[in-house]
Parts: structure tokens; C-alpha cells; sequence
């Protein structure tokens, strides 16, 4: 084969390019490598070790979900959007119901109770979610050890979604108006363990992990995203913050009562995998600081739910009793509630960044449009930038730190 | 606010953008095609330095307008800043409405080059080509794959599986509502019902190896499951009137 050329019909991709004049190399870097995290291909152009060109190429993992959700009555559609972020669902499911209750003009009304619970519950996802980036990353340059640190921590949060929701990865617990069911028995004291134990752990994981020389030579200096790039490339979350721009959705448009947590937007300056590492650690301790300012509050019962049962399921038994209660339970159930028209954006701060939600209602039982504003996809994107230079094995490690979840990205 | 009950009135159903001035999210500004490049300049000029997402909506029906690309932008500073400096930007949401006719926009890639992305999806899903792009190749989708999933005329579950029959029982269910039963389910379900009454025969979607049966004993009770959802008007509700109306 002549030099440069190839094989593939014109738009498509050429994988099979063996040969170049100027001593480059086109290499394929998964979809099936493991420290892609996930289905990410990235057609690496490399001389020597130096990437001079990277193209990632995303779309393995699309499943239509936002067509799906179309299909789908309001209530039913937070059951696979949940599934985009895999690793955080009910930050998918809070944002997305957040929206639809201010299409419905009830989002004044939410029980505090039920802010609480959201609010723990989002933030538990965060640190849950962090802690699979934590580990997972640690295992790309070889620090297996964290990953089990990290994991154990993830669990006791997978038990607490288990005992809300019911389910350890999808619980769907938040739902239109409130929440599934109240907090149940035992939850507080599961709970009050995990935050017990939360601080010995990060401890261990941080003496394990932060200053290990190691991980150090291998992630400072290395994708620094500069600010300006940052904001260009659509940039949130840590990736952002570790640019120095504190910009944080609870902070600036709070959402579900986030203004009476105490709790600092940790920031560095220099952009470097490293930079985002710290941030994200800082940013679980954050975390667990409004966890444990929420726990103050949820001893007291309350509504957890809003009252209103054309939108939210009346108590199960009440349905026996009460024809009101059969009736709009039957409807909720067979034809479930319009929503008025319009069109809402709705951002929250999710563990990746800004995660945004652009609902569209006709006035029908069904959304017309459910747009995902995915911060993955925006983080990951910015890979064809910063990789130019780098070696090829440090790839990886800004794979790792820009923390993209496929679901996510494609959908 | 109208009841949250009441169906859609005039024409919000085709349109539902703007229609809320009581959900202050963003100032919204409605643009044609040809005003695309001018107004985000002037926008970046103006500040609102990130470019959060572009998406698009299909308003099937909306005259001459089919779609919208909607673009989301956020005024960052470009330098580091304290949460208190941050404080809540400013957002503002600008509609761009497309005709299907001509469906193509100048791209913003080279203001913001988060758009390549984003704008390669909508082209993907909505057959919406951004002049100018770079790369303007499908993203989600495999290169040969043909139509554009997230318009509403795409079938929901794809044309190939659409051409396969449906099991009349997930016809009459609510398929005018929207929500295609899956035939696997459908069939099984179906299955279920006739045993509990009693019999043997199965409305679902042919089976080889019952095509086959029924070949060798035609006239047999299947009704056929290749209905076209317009005929659900007529089609009876109950499985016993059906089966005995088609013999």
C-alpha cells in the first residue's frame, strides 16, 4: 500500500493504515482497551511516542435513550435516564425531574424533607461516583491498591441507594414531587456508619494515593487544560475548577435548598491531571461535609412527597379506601399527567459538571424532547487538544482524569 | 398557568418554546439560519464565552420551520475567579428555526470549538448539515447508517424492526398513544391470555415454525398481525369479536 493512503471509502474511518512516509504511526486505542473506561476509540497519529494527532471516536454506546424517553410517559422516562449516567443515576433523575416540576409549576412546593433527601442523595452519588474514577484511575497507572479503598467506600453508598430504592446501581428513588417512599428504617444508622467510617478510609486512600511519588511524576504537568480553552471547550466541574474558574451550579443557581449547606468550591489553578485529581478528592470531602449537615435534619419526619395526587401516587392505603385515591391512582398508572407546554433548561451540578436537562412539553402525557446537556461528552472532547505532544502512555492518564462515562457521552 | 390537565390549546402544541414567562432559566432569543454567525458573535462579544450545548427538536408539522437547533450559552470569566466572582452568570437560550426544506446552518466551531461535537450529533440524528464544519460525519450512528433516528417520523424502534409484524394484541393496546408494545412481550403475553381461555391459538407475530403449520392447515384461526396502525379505529376490542368478525 502506497504511503498515506487508504482503503476505507472516503468519510469513513481508515483503520488500516500501516505505512507513512513521515515515520508516523496511526494507532487504533481501543474501543475494547481497557483504560478507556468504557467504549472509546481514539485513532492516535504518533511519532515515536509523541501523539500528534488524536481523533476519539465516540458512538458504541449509543442507545437512543433520549428517543426512548420521548416514548415514555413523564414518570417513566427518569427509568432510563438514569441509565445515561450510570455511575451517578439519581443526579440524572434529580435533574431531570427538577425540570419537569417547573414545566408543572410545582417546584415551589417540594417538601423540605424531600430536598433533604435529595440532596443527600445526589451528593452520596457524587462521592459513590468519585470514588469509581478514584479507583479506576489509580488502577490505569498501576495503583491497585486504591482501587479496593475506593470501592469499599463506593459500596456502603450502593447499600444505602439498595435500602431507599431497592436497587443497587438504578434505584429510580426520586421521583416527580418528592421521592419514591420516606427514608426507611435503618437507614439513618447505616448512614450514620458510613459517615463514621467515611474519614479513617479517605485518609487511608489519600496517604495511599496523593503524595505517592509515583502517581505524581505521572499526572503532574501532564493535560493541562489552560482557562480560556477551558471555557471555550464548554469545560465543567473539576476540570474546570482545577482551572482556577469556581464555577459550580449548587453555588450559582442552587437547586433543591443547596443555599443552607455550608460548603467551599475547592479550586487549583494549575489544569494538570493532577490538579483535577486533588480537586476531585477535596470535592468528596466537600460532599460529605453537606451530607453531614443534612443528617441534622432528617430526624424529624416530614412529607416526602407533595401532596398533590394527580402528579404524585396517593398512599398505597388509602387506595382501598378511598375512590379519589383509586381513581387518580389508575390514571397516574394507565395515562399518567399532562404536563403544560413549554420549554425549561435545567442544570445541576453532577459529578462530571454542569449536567443540563432541555425539556420540551406539548402539553401531552409524553415529553416531546428530552435534551441531555452531557458534561462528558464536552470534557472528553477537549482530548483532541490537550493530547497533541504528550507521550502516548500519559493518553491514558488523561483519559482518566477528565472522567467521561460513556453511557453518558453516547446515549 | 392553564390546568396542568387541560390538552394543548392553538399553537403551543406545535410550538412550545417561549410560552412560559413564569420559568425565568434564560433570556431566549428566536433567530433564523442566516443570523446564526452574527448573533453569536455579537453574544461572544458580549460575554457569554461558553458555548454549554447545542441540541435540536423536531416540531413535526410546524409550518415552514420543522426544527429548531437550540443553543445554550453561559457568561464565564476567562480568567480565575472566586465562587462570589463566578456569582450566577448569565444564560441565555437561542432558537434557531430551521425549514425543513433547506435543512443547513452556518457552523460555530470556530468560535467555540465545543460545537464540533455537538453539532456532528445533530447532524447524526436530525439530518441537519452545519455549513462549514470540519468534519461533518456522523457521530452516534454507524457511517452507513441511513435515516435520522431522533426525528419524529423515525420509527421508534428502527425501520427494520418496524417492517416486522406486530402481534395484533400490541396494536390494540396503545399504540395510539405512542408506546409500541415489544413483540416479544406482546406475544408472550398474548400466549398467556389464550391459554387461560382455553385455547390454543395465537394472534402474535408469525412464528416460522407456526407459518409453517399454518400452511399445511389453511383457514386457520390467526388473525393476520401485519395490521397498519390506521385500521385501530376499527379493529374490535375484544379477542373474541375479532377472531369471530375475521372468520
Amino acid at each position: 500500500m502506497s504511503a498515506g493512503t487508504s482503503v476505507a471509502p472516503e468519510g469513513m474511518l481508515a483503520m488500516d493504515v500501516v505505512e507513512r512516509s513521515d515515520n508516523r504511526m496511526v494507532l487504533s486505542m481501543g474501543p475494547q482497551h481497557p483504560s478507556t473506561h468504557g467504549v472509546l476509540q481514539i485513532m492516535t497519529e504518533i511519532e515515536g511516542e509523541t501523539v500528534t494527532k488524536a481523533s476519539p471516536e465516540i458512538g458504541y454506546l449509543h442507545t437512543g435513550i433520549e428517543k426512548s424517553a420521548e416514548n415514555l410517559f413523564w414518570s417513566q422516562a427518569s427509568t432510563v435516564i438514569e441509565r445515561m449516567d450510570y455511575l451517578s443515576p439519581l443526579t440524572n433523575a434529580l435533574c431531570y425531574y427538577l425540570a419537569v416540576e417547573k414545566l408543572l409549576g410545582i417546584d415551589t412546593q417540594i417538601p423540605r424533607r424531600a430536598q433533604q433527601i435529595r440532596v443527600l442523595m445526589s451528593e452520596l452519588s457524587r462521592v459513590a461516583s468519585h470514588c469509581v474514577w478514584l479507583g479506576t484511575g489509580g488502577i490505569d497507572l498501576g495503583a491497585l491498591t486504591g482501587f479496593f479503598y475506593a470501592f469499599d467506600i463506593r459500596e456502603r453508598v450502593l447499600d444505602l441507594y439498595e435500602m431507599s430504592g431497592g436497587a443497587r446501581m438504578h434505584p429510580n428513588y426520586i421521583r416527580i414531587g418528592g421521592v419514591a417512599q420516606d427514608l426507611p428504617a435503618g437507614f439513618l444508622g447505616q448512614l450514620d456508619h458510613f459517615l463514621k467510617t467515611y474519614d479513617e478510609r479517605m485518609h487511608d486512600l489519600r496517604a495511599l494515593l496523593q503524595k505517592n511519588p509515583i502517581l505524581q511524576d505521572r499526572m503532574i504537568d501532564v493535560g493541562i487544560i489552560e482557562c480560556e480553552d477551558a471555557v471555550a471547550w464548554g469545560i465543567t466541574g473539576a476540570a474546570l475548577r482545577a482551572t482556577g474558574i469556581a464555577y459550580d451550579v449548587r453555588k450559582a443557581y442552587p437547586y433543591s435548598g443547596y443555599e443552607q449547606y455550608q460548603f467551599d468550591v475547592p479550586t487549583r489553578t494549575e489544569g494538570d491531571a493532577y490538579a483535577r485529581f486533588l480537586v476531585r478528592l477535596d470535592e468528596m470531602d466537600e460532599s460529605v461535609r453537606i451530607i453531614r449537615q443534612v443528617r441534622k435534619h432528617l430526624d424529624e419526619p416530614g412529607a416526602w412527597q407533595i401532596p398533590d395526587t394527580k402528579f404524585a401516587p396517593p398512599p398505597k392505603e388509602t387506595i382501598a379506601l378511598s375512590m379519589e385515591a383509586l381513581i387518580h391512582h389508575f390514571k397516574l398508572v394507565s395515562e399518567s399527567f399532562r404536563v403544560p407546554p413549554g420549554d425549561v433548561y435545567q442544570a445541576v451540578e453532577g459529578p462530571r459538571g454542569e449536567l443540563g436537562y432541555y425539556v420540551v412539553s406539548n402539553g401531552d402525557n409524553r415529553p416531546w424532547r428530552v435534551r441531555t446537556r452531557p458534561p462528558s461528552m464536552y470534557n472528553l472532547q477537549i482530548l483532541k487538544k490537550i493530547a497533541l505532544g504528550e507521550l502516548i502512555a500519559d493518553m491514558v492518564v488523561m483519559i482518566g482524569s477528565l472522567d467521561p462515562v460513556f453511557g453518558e457521552v453516547d446515549r | 398557568m392553564p390546568s396542568s390537565q387541560a390538552p394543548p390549546a392553538g399553537h403551543t402544541a406545535s410550538d412550545p418554546t417561549a410560552v412560559r414567562p413564569d420559568i425565568a432559566d434564560a433570556r431566549i432569543m428566536r433567530i433564523r439560519p442566516a443570523e446564526v454567525l452574527d448573533t453569536m458573535r455579537a453574544l461572544k462579544r458580549e460575554g457569554f464565552s461558553m458555548l454549554l450545548d447545542i441540541g435540536g427538536v423536531d416540531y413535526l408539522g410546524r409550518e415552514p420551520d420543522r426544527f429548531d437547533v437550540v443553543y445554550h450559552l453561559l457568561k464565564l470569566p476567562l480568567t480565575p475567579a472566586t465562587p462570589e466572582q463566578v456569582g450566577a452568570p448569565e444564560r441565555v437560550r437561542v432558537l434557531c428555526s430551521v425549514p425543513e426544506s433547506d435543512p443547513t446552518v452556518p457552523t460555530v466551531v470556530a468560535l467555540w470549538p465545543a460545537a464540533d461535537w455537538a453539532e456532528r450529533e445533530i447532524y447524526d440524528l436530525y439530518g441537519i448539515t452545519f455549513t462549514g464544519h470540519p468534519d461533518m460525519r456522523r457521530i452516534q450512528m454507524p457511517d452507513d447508517w441511513e435515516g435520522h433516528p431522533l426525528r419524529k417520523d423515525y420509527p421508534l424502534r428502527g425501520p427494520a424492526r418496524e417492517r416486522t409484524p406486530r402481534p395484533s394484541f400490541a396494536l390494540k393496546s396503545n399504540v395510539a398513544a405512542g408506546t409500541p408494545a415489544s413483540g416479544k412481550t406482546a406475544a408472550a403475553l398474548q400466549r398467556q391470555i389464550a391459554q387461560s381461555r382455553g385455547r390454543n391459538e395465537f394472534h402474535g407475530a408469525p412464528d416460522p415454525a407456526e407459518a409453517a403449520q399454518q400452511a399445511k392447515h389453511p383457514g386457520g384461526t390467526r388473525t393476520g398481525g401485519d395490521a397498519q396502525p390506521k385500521e385501530l379505529a376499527e379493529r374490535p376490542v375484544n379477542l373474541n369479536q375479532q377472531q369471530d368478525g375475521k372468520q
